[in-house]
């Protein structure tokens, strides 16, 4: 059960709405006007069958096919100038909600920033969107409904108020039905959805794992399970597209209704001149109408149900804000769709000199687990190699990203300089700090735009990354250098490939505190030597705070931390360690190899 | 085009297990039309019943009766709705299971050149988009040409000058329509495109927070949405200017065919052809006719949708395996004998690009456990995927029991070799199914038998739920390492005749690496292996060593002689200090 984070969907709209208030009003004037014309044949059918009855003269019938021509040319101007303008509206606010949410997503802590799949994130992007937008778009046919509505409901009143007070009865019955069945409607919807999301999300986690699954041969009961799936969302569906056809049957029925009773009351008052009750004209009117007076309560219905949906998808919207108001999601922006492009979040500000990041206390435990850092001091300097290492699970690579900010500390104080950082998340990336996780991720663009990241290009500095990263090699057996296209997540590129480009990338940000999360799992010793090698001629200014437990990094290390259980046990040279730290000794005699052979 | 016939030939073998439910739902809208094709008939009678003097308790019945006969014809309407569905969302399922069946069967150049979230967007999204295009065809399309249908036939009874000039409009409009209709997809096609490319970006990112945040690239990545996005917008108004086109020509000529009425009805109701009732039966039948066609038209929107849709779902469903099944020799039981011959591979057929194996040739005995050591690049890992049958070979034979692999029952060549990679893909499931991939019939008792010969019973303890602890896909949860140990259990749970690790304890540290040694060497009793490391204490336990570079056999021989003759590689491996030297 999605917890209301949302006050009501009518302020989500409304907040949309002001995001565009001068395309908005445009649609609700010409939608307005699209919806209001009909009217216009309606009377010229009146008028015939008023005339017909009494003997119609050809000059009539041209009058009337040349009013009727006129009225459809009109109108189809309206309709393309609306549709137009629509295309717009809703692109815009689709993409105004898909920014804000991209932004807050980048503000997360990035190793936290999300609790679903990435499938189930871009189902956010994509459906949750869409479910928003759709009952906006109705609002606009909603208002021009309901003018046309208040337009023909006039109109009839002056032919006859008793009729027309009874064919209302039917939009009556409907706002009460619709409301009645809302919460059913949003329950359907939201179990749909739910479905809907674990297939993309299955299927996702399947094709991250093609390779694991066809090793595995594992493809039938891969196959099985997304046959279970699929069989509850068909459920679902079928269930709610039978209640979605149910309201509109009511709907539709309210038309017919009316038209029935139209005719009960009509009965033994209907003559050809209309001279003691009503005309065939006036008849043939009313019948016309009714439509136009119904059609607003079609869409109030219509928007009930949708807006009721919209809302189940607000409230993700707004859990997928972690914590920001929810209308941040409808925040206007620049969305630098006209040519000159929307201003980026600021770039941090140029930190002085790196000369110490000195952590104390750290602290951050995962939710609902018992894994994590406990109490972290730790302290490196300009020019200073310091390499955390540690077994399985004592919290390296959680130390790492905490000192980031890629995830929230639960507790501790982080110094840059001896002055406390509050947002590590904001302070320590480039040009301060970069960083290169466990896993790293290539995105999809070329290999260079992997590497610079927007940044002015730099030659000189790319050519010494890829150097120091031992790139170049590979760079140069690719037929297209740095222009190579990184296929999805960069696989393209062997393992080692991507851990290397991610460490050009990391260098080429230029930054004074490198953070390496073990590259041995992709690089082989040498050239893992090779890298640390190169960096520490190149940069001598720069801190290097690494995860390994490779024997290359630990002898090298000016300093080795080691973690046990998430708390720091020991700290010191790898030889003054070897013989005060037994945790130490374990992790160093693995690196050897066991017993040496021969 | 609506693209019924190549709907229908690519979806009637999943239509015809619903072959009785269909049936019925044509006897309902068949029902349905029928009624709705009465009710303007009544309101003929009760107008000329009125013209005609007859007395109010005639015509109430009549106007009773059309308020019946709507009400029926709705729900009528919802029933067929009802099944439609059910028939659309059963097949289509049928459908994503075959089409997710035969991609998880393409080969992996396949897959590194197809996001994720491209797949599911054509495995979700254009099979839901045909899913719709069964309900709406039947309801909506079939059901309103039915209706048209009888509304023309109606009309020419009452006049046939009218039910001519009628029809006659009624072709121009579909034809205009059609026309149009062909203008537009390729515009619509353009936009699923860019939503797709859009979709694919956002997953992208999602996935790779940490990388970017850390690096500062977050104004990078936004300027990149904002590109797409600028790409997108006109594209979506071109869409929608194509919908107005379609929208003001069905009106356009629907307002044609009442200025036809008017002229008509007021010629033959002159010369007494017809009643005043029949003539604005005619305008209903008129606006009758027209409302089917605003519906088909409006289908035609999804339908457009679906036509792409079926291009994508063909065309996936055309690309066929690289890695195909031809063999169906077994390879029996206990361990197996592994082959290179002459084996040369690189990743794409294209000539110029880089050759990973380059003649690789060498033999391992059944049971024998060789260490494979190079240098990052040196074609280790892609050994693994070959032996694996997820690429083949250019040249030469990879052997398996004394088989070549692409003469070997694929199954059966993946259930007997096993292969241990560094990426850890974990599902947001139970563990169970983690360790599993979601088969319901391996019993518990094999899986705790399993973690326990791995001695993580400590671990299983540890979690909350035991087997039944929910994994979140992704980083959380479990760290690297014990995403290891649990893909190790994966593999102890079959019992394979080769095992490959492919530096399987890369990222495992040592003093855990310890923990599990044990629990390699009963994997490894009685099986063929492969231990790809960069540490050389991963191959203390092989019989032989195989060193490549550059894609080609450096050396390869009894772990124990190479380290015994003191010119050989490997000897000057062990001498010169363990892994630092590694070359």
């Amino acid at each position: 059960m999605t917890k209301r984070t949302t006050p009501s969907f009518i302020r989500v709209l409304w907040r949309l709405a002001r995001t565009q208030p001068w395309r908005y009003s445009a649609a609700v004037v010409l939608w307005a006007a699209i919806w209001t014309m009909p009217i216009i044949p309606g009377l010229i059918i009146a008028y015939f069958f008023d005339e017909l009855s009494a003997g119609i003269d050809p000059e009539t019938v041209t009058v009337l096919v040349v009013g009727t021509f006129a009225y459809a040319a009109g109108r189809s101007v309206m309709i393309f100038l609306g549709m137009r303008n629509h295309a717009s509206l809703l692109f815009r606010a689709a993409a105004t909600m898909r920014r804000n949410l991209l932004v807050r997503v980048y503000e997360l802590p990035g190793a936290a920033a999300m609790d679903e799949t990435p499938g189930e994130v871009v189902s956010r992007f994509r459906d949750d969107v869409e479910h928003i937008v759709e009952p906006f778009d109705i609002t606009v046919d909603l208002i021009g409904a309901a003018f046309a509505g208040a337009v023909s409901f006039a109109v009839l009143w002056s032919i006859d108020p008793a009729i027309t007070v009874v064919v209302s009865v039917p939009v009556v019955i409907v706002a009460i039905v619709s409301n009645r069945t809302g919460g059913l409607v949003r329950r359907y919807r939201r179990e749909a959805r739910d479905a809907t999301e674990a297939i993309t999300g299955f299927l996702g986690e399947t094709f991250f794992a093609t390779q694991a699954v066809k090793v595995a041969g594992a493809e039938a009961s891969m196959l099985d399970r997304f046959v279970q799936l699929n069989g509850i969302r068909r459920t679902m569906m079928v269930r709610d597209r039978t209640l979605t056809a149910v309201l509109e049957a009511v709907f539709r029925n309210t038309v017919n209704i009316g038209t029935g009773l139209v005719l009960l009351m009509a009965a033994g008052r209907l003559t050809t001149t209309g001279d003691f009750g009503i005309s065939i004209g006036e008849f043939a009117l009313f019948v016309f109408l009714i439509h136009h007076v119904t059609d607003a309560s079609y869409f109030v219905g219509v928007f009930i149900a949708r807006a009721k949906q919209g809302s189940v998808s607000a409230d993700r919207l707004s859990a997928t804000m972690k914590g920001e108001p929810w209308d941040r999601v409808y925040e206007r922006i620049e969305l630098g769709l006209d040519g000159s492009p929307a201003p980026l979040p600021g770039a941090p500000p140029e930190p002085e000199a790196f000369r110490s990041l000195r952590v104390r206390g750290l602290s951050y435990r995962y939710p609902g687990s018992r894994n994590g850092i406990t109490d972290v001091d730790l302290e490196i300097a300009a020019g200073e190699f310091v390499v955390v290492t540690g077994r399985i699970g004592s919290g390296k690579t959680t130390l790492l990203r905490t000192i980031l900010g890629l995830l929230p500390a639960d507790a501790g104080t982080i110094e840059w300089n001896g002055t406390v950082v509050d947002d590590p998340a904001r302070r320590l990336v480039p040009p301060a700090a970069a960083y290169t996780p466990q896993v790293p991720k290539l995105f999809s663009m070329t290999l260079e735009d992997n590497l610079v990241l927007g940044d002015e290009r730099n030659d000189q500095l790319l050519n010494e990354s890829i150097y120091i990263s031992t790139m170049r090699h590979d760079i140069d057996a690719m037929p297209e250098g740095l222009g190579t296209m990184v296929g999805p997540r960069g696989v393209r590129l062997s393992g080692g490939q991507i851990q290397r480009s991610a460490s050009a990338r990391m260098l080429n940000r230029r930054a004074q505190l490198l953070v390496l999360d073990d590259v041995s799992s992709a690089l082989d010793v040498q050239t893992e030597q090779l890298l640390w090698t190169r960096l520490f001629n190149a940069r001598t200014d720069v801190g290097a705070l690494v995860v390994s437990h490779r024997h290359a990094a630990l002898t090298e290390a000016d300093r080795v931390v080691v973690m046990e259980g998430g708390r720091v046990v020991a700290v010191g040279k790898a030889d003054e360690l070897s013989e005060s730290s037994p945790e130490f000794r374990s992790i160093w005699e693995g690196a050897l190899g066991g017993p040496s052979p021969g | 085009m609506i693209p019924v016939r190549a709907y229908f030939r690519l979806f009637s073998a999943y239509l015809r297990p619903h072959r009785r439910r269909a049936v019925l739902l044509a006897v309902v809208l068949v029902v349905t039309i029928g009624l709705q094709l009465a009710n303007p008939q009544l309101i003929r009678a009760f107008i000329d019943g009125a013209t005609g003097g007859r007395p109010v308790d005639e015509l109430v019945p009549i106007a009773l009766a059309f308020m019946a006969i709507a009400l029926v014809h709705q729900g009528l309407l919802v029933w067929a709705t009802f099944l439609a569905e059910q028939i659309g969302w059963s097949a289509t399922n049928r459908l994503r299971a075959d089409l997710t069946d035969h991609v998880l069967h393409l080969d992996m150049g396949y897959h590194k050149g197809t996001s994720p979230g491209e797949l599911i967007e054509r495995i979700d999204g254009d099979v839901t988009a045909l899913s719709n295009f069964f309900s709406s065809m039947m309801i909506k399309v079939v059901g309103n040409g039915v209706l048209l249908a009888g509304v023309l036939v109606l009309l020419w009874v009452e006049s046939w000058i009218v039910g001519a000039a009628i029809t006659v409009f009624t072709v121009l409009t579909f034809l205009g329509l059609f026309r149009l209709h062909g203008v537009t997809v390729p515009w619509h096609k353009a936009i699923r495109a860019t939503s797709a490319e859009m979709f694919g970006f956002i997953g992208e990112q999602v996935d790779g927070t940490e990388d970017i945040e850390a690096n500062g690239a977050t104004g990078f990545m936004i300027s990149r949405f904002d590109a797409i996005q600028r790409r997108w917008l006109p594209q979506v108004v071109l869409g929608w200017t194509g919908w107005a086109l379609m929208w003001s020509a069905s009106m356009g000529l629907y307002f044609l065919s009442l200025m036809v009425g008017f002229v008509l009805g007021a010629w033959l109701f002159g010369i007494g052809t017809l009643t005043i009732g029949s003539v604005y039966l005619v305008f209903q039948y008129i606006e009758m006719a027209h409302r089917p066609i605003e519906e088909i038209r409006e289908q035609l929107v999804d339908l457009q949708k679906a036509g792409a849709s079926i291009e994508r779902v063909e065309e996936m469903f055309a690309t066929s395996s690289r890695i195909e099944q031809r063999g169906s020799t077994g390879l029996g039981d206990g361990p197996l004998a592994l082959t290179f011959d002459h084996v040369t591979f690189s990743y794409d057929d294209e000539a110029g690009d880089e050759v990973v194996l380059d003649d690789v040739t060498f033999d391992i005995a059944p049971g024998r456990v060789v260490g494979l050591l190079g240098r990052t690049g040196s074609g280790k890992s892609t050994i693994a995927r070959l032996v694996t049958r997820l690429y083949e070979p250019q040249r030469g034979e990879v052997r398996v029991g004394g088989a070549p692999t692409w003469d070997v029952d694929l199954p059966e060549l993946r259930a007997r070799v096993a292969m241990v990679t560094q990426d850890v893909q974990l599902f947001r499931a139970t563990v169970r199914d983690n360790l599993t991939f979601f088969d319901p019939s391996v019993p518990d008792e094999r899986l705790h038998e399993v973690i326990h010969r791995l001695e993580l019973d400590a671990w299983l303890a540890s979690l909350p739920h035991g087997l039944d602890t929910m994994l979140e896909s992704g980083s959380s949860g479990l760290s690297a390492g014990q995403a290891q140990l649990l893909a190790f259990t994966r593999v102890f749970l079959r019992d394979p005749g080769i095992v490959v690790l492919d530096e399987a304890s890369s990222r495992l540290d040592p003093a855990t690496e310890a923990l599990i040694e044990q629990a390699v060497d009963h994997l490894l009793e009685g099986r063929t292996a492969i231990l790809i490391a960069h540490r050389l204490a991963t191959v203390d336990r092989a019989d032989d060593i195989v060193v490549l570079e550059g894609g080609r056999v450096l050396e390869r021989g009894e772990r124990d002689s190479l380290a015994a003759d003191p010119d050989s590689v490997f000897s000057g491996l062990l001498r010169t200090g363990m892994e630092e030297v590694l070359a």
